[in-house]
């Protein structure tokens, strides 16, 4: 053997050959991808509108000119919206907190939280307002049940990674309650607080949106006008909603909120007068297949026969749910950049971060009803909708960790300190990111099937509207079935790779 | 060996396990009452372990002071220490006192802390206090559990040593039973009855302080072979 028989270097890999954490990620994002690219076919996206463009600019003229004396009663619908996120959030607490304690040891708690989960706050809303009305009950049930399963999963998470020296280190006989009040509840306190904070974020959206119901929020002003076109009042109102989002850290301070707390009470009335044998009619009748009550095996198949097939729109919903995640984690790979302090300067990250902040906060399916009276209705202004509104979420988190980060290199130019330096650390724990969000993703591509995209959500919104609460009920059991399956699909998927972005507070 | 003195503690060929680890195989020891044992040997050779068995043997007898201090950082260094007899009251005394201190708890920590050199600083949350003071106040918690016997996980391995001998005298001056795990081997010459020495998962040193040099207590940690090699093979084989 000659010298030069050991000096052979071993033979260069080929092309994404290799088991590091980084070619290994790439391999799974590209097959991904590649699944979309594949896919694509499938999905309706027809531009349908003749004049997208005039469209569009007369809605920017809108935001640009908002025309701040037409709005109705705008501190009205403002109070209502706060006071509805605010009580419904508290609501979720009460009812998710004693859950939490239990979500370990119960399979059947675990269960039941992700049935409520499931179902997104629209639809909840949707059930209720056909025994409630269009009341405040309605909006605070809607919003109060599916927090109570997200509060009771993330606050079981959060306790569940509380350090155990303290709670060891507590003489033997200490009891439940003391060592909770002692030895856990401080320790989780803070983030227990900020994940309060985040979701009251989210139920401030959310309350937004029950407009689109009927509810007398901001939602009902926005959606009328954007529907008549009357697009400058739009644009205050939007204005109005960003300014509300913005101001949060001011408002929203915690000395502040049992005044807010008090105050949203009194705005939240008149209460509906339940009546309480419709309520048991509507629970114990009206939501399930006459068949079934009867116990007819026979009519429950014809039952069944009769309703619409669902195939499509559970093809729709997954389509635009893969296309959805996909196209949010191309939109943040491609601006999280913008808003990073490796990058740019300071005008371009002022640019950048103000994007980032006006596409999170706007609600999706805003963005999505802006789309479609843009593009006309098909799966695209769902699929931009989504892809934009969750890529600026991860992007913006994507930022802020990467603004943390210290560069080991000095010195080297843009495109090296981004493959090199920062994306190696950063996108494992966007990825996983991603796979947390691919469950709220499919959560809003039903719900944008109320705006005729031919998702589940639209069938269920069709069939709320024949009062055929039935099969609504049915669609909705199917729906929350589907989001269940797509969540441990994805929990399965998710890289096992050091998660370093595993903060409750940023799903 | 004082076998007059009754024995409060006796292991006899027990397998000591850390996690689903043997750590310390077929150990044997008697632990006797009156007695002041130091538990030496690098870190990793199985102390942590041997006193958590300890601990849990002994259950309501032993006062409990772990290396990690156990403390909830967010709480006031009143409620820390409080936490030592927290099994002693009811829940809802426990909750009342989080609101506002109870007088006697109050009264009693409040000398601890003077004792300990915490004063003016029951109020402050533990979280904004120095490792030193920290330390003390894992400490001043186990003093409170008024219990017969003292167990004690490095106590004072991060004060000065002045304060170590300080700290040393309060426990001492509270419990006739010890046993504390160090690092200062000087200590464990001049302040206590008996040596127990683990090394490579074997109690290798088991003998009154007064048979024992610094050079016998140098075997027990590996950096130190070199000098004193011979010094390994006395104690208990």
């Amino acid at each position: 053997m000659t010298l030069a028989d050991h000096r052979t270097p071993a033979p260069r890999p080929g092309w994404l050959a290799g088991q590091s954490t980084g070619v290994r990620l790439a391999r799974h994002t590209l097959t991904l991808v590649a699944l979309a690219v594949v896919l694509v076919p499938f999905a309706d996206l027809a531009v349908l509108t003749r004049d997208p463009w005039a469209e569009l600019a007369r809605m920017a003229k809108g935001l640009a000119w908002p025309a701040w004396g037409a709005m109705e009663s705008p501190l009205e619908a403002l109070g209502l919206t706060v006071a509805v996120a605010l009580w419904g959030t508290l609501g979720g607490i009460v009812l998710g907190f004693p859950l939490a304690l239990l979500f370990a040891r119960s399979r059947l708690i675990r269960a039941g939280c992700a049935f409520v989960r499931a179902i997104h706050e629209l639809f909840w809303a949707l059930l209720f307002l056909q025994v409630f009305g269009l009341s405040a009950a309605t909006a605070l049930m809607a919003l109060a049940i599916p927090y109570a399963g997200i509060f009771a999963k993330v606050f079981a998470e959060i306790l569940e990674q509380i350090p155990g020296a303290p709670r060891d280190a507590l003489p033997p006989g200490v009891s439940r309650l003391s060592r909770f009040v002692y030895a856990e509840l401080p320790l989780a306190w803070t983030r227990l607080a900020a994940y309060t904070r985040y979701r009251f974020e989210c139920a401030l959206r959310a309350s937004v949106l029950l407009g689109f119901v009927g509810l007398p929020t901001l939602g009902f002003q926005l959606e009328t006008a954007f529907r008549e076109g009357r697009y400058h009042e739009a644009g205050a109102l939007l204005w109005l909603f960003y300014l509300l989002i913005a101001s949060l850290p001011w408002w929203g301070h915690r000395r502040l909120m049992p005044l807010l707390v008090l105050g949203g009470a009194f705005l939240l009335g008149p209460w509906p007068a339940v009546d309480g044998g419709l309520l048991w009619r509507f629970v114990s009748q009206d939501i399930w297949p006459p068949a079934l009550l009867e116990g007819d095996w026979r009519g429950l198949i014809d039952w069944l026969a009769r309703i619409p097939d669902l195939a499509p729109a559970i093809g729709n919903t997954l389509l635009l749910g893969l296309l959805g995640s996909v196209g949010a984690l191309l939109v943040a790979l491609a601006l999280w950049p913008l808003a990073c302090r490796h990058f740019g300067n300071p005008v371009t990250r002022l640019v950048g971060r103000g994007l980032l902040l006006f596409l999170r906060s706007t609600p999706e399916l805003m963005l999505a009803f802006f789309f479609l009276l843009l593009l006309g209705p098909s799966l695209l202004p769902a699929w931009l909708a989504l892809a934009l509104h969750n890529g600026a979420l991860i992007a913006f988190l994507v930022a802020r960790h990467a603004d943390a980060i210290t560069p080991g290199m000095p010195g080297v130019n843009a495109p090296g300190r981004l493959a090199y330096e920062l994306l190696p650390r950063l996108y494992p724990g966007m990825l996983a990111l991603l796979y947390y969000r691919a469950e709220v993703i499919l959560r809003e591509t039903a719900i944008l099937g109320m705006l005729g995209v031919a998702t589940l959500g639209y069938y269920i919104d069709a069939n709320f509207e024949y009062l055929l609460f039935d099969v609504a009920f049915f669609l909705l059991l199917v729906t929350a079935a589907l989001n269940i399956a797509v969540d441990a699909l994805s929990r399965r998927l998710r890289p096992r790779e050091t998660a370093i972005i595993d903060d409750p507070c940023q799903r | 060996m004082g076998e007059s003195r009754d024995t409060l503690l006796s292991l006899a060929g027990v397998d000591l396990v850390h996690g689903d680890r043997v750590v310390l195989p077929g150990l044997h020891l008697d632990l006797r009452r009156d007695e002041r044992v130091a538990l030496l040997g690098p870190s990793g050779a199985g102390k942590s372990t041997l006193l958590g068995v300890l601990r849990r043997r002994l259950g309501d007898s032993a006062a409990w002071c772990p290396q990690q201090h156990g403390l909830v950082p967010q709480l006031a260094v009143y409620h820390n220490v409080y936490m030592g007899r927290l099994a002693e009251h009811s829940a809802l005394a426990n909750l009342w006192n989080l609101v506002r201190p109870l007088p006697g708890p109050w009264r009693q920590v409040a000398e601890l802390c003077d004792a300990l050199g915490l004063e003016g600083l029951m109020r402050r949350p533990v979280g904004q206090l120095s490792g030193g003071q920290r330390q003390r106040v894992a400490i001043a918690r186990a003093l409170y559990q008024q219990r017969e016997l003292f167990l004690g996980d490095e106590p004072v391995a991060s004060v000065d040593p002045h304060q170590a001998l300080r700290l040393l005298a309060l426990i001492e001056a509270r419990h006739a039973t010890s046993v504390i795990a160090l690092h200062q081997r000087e200590l464990a010459l001049s302040h206590f009855d008996r040596v127990w020495g683990l090394r490579d998962g074997r109690l290798v040193i088991d003998a009154p302080a007064r048979e024992l040099t610094l050079a016998d207590l140098d075997g027990l940690y590996p950096d130190a072979d070199g000098q004193t090699g011979e010094a390994r093979s006395r104690g208990r084989p």
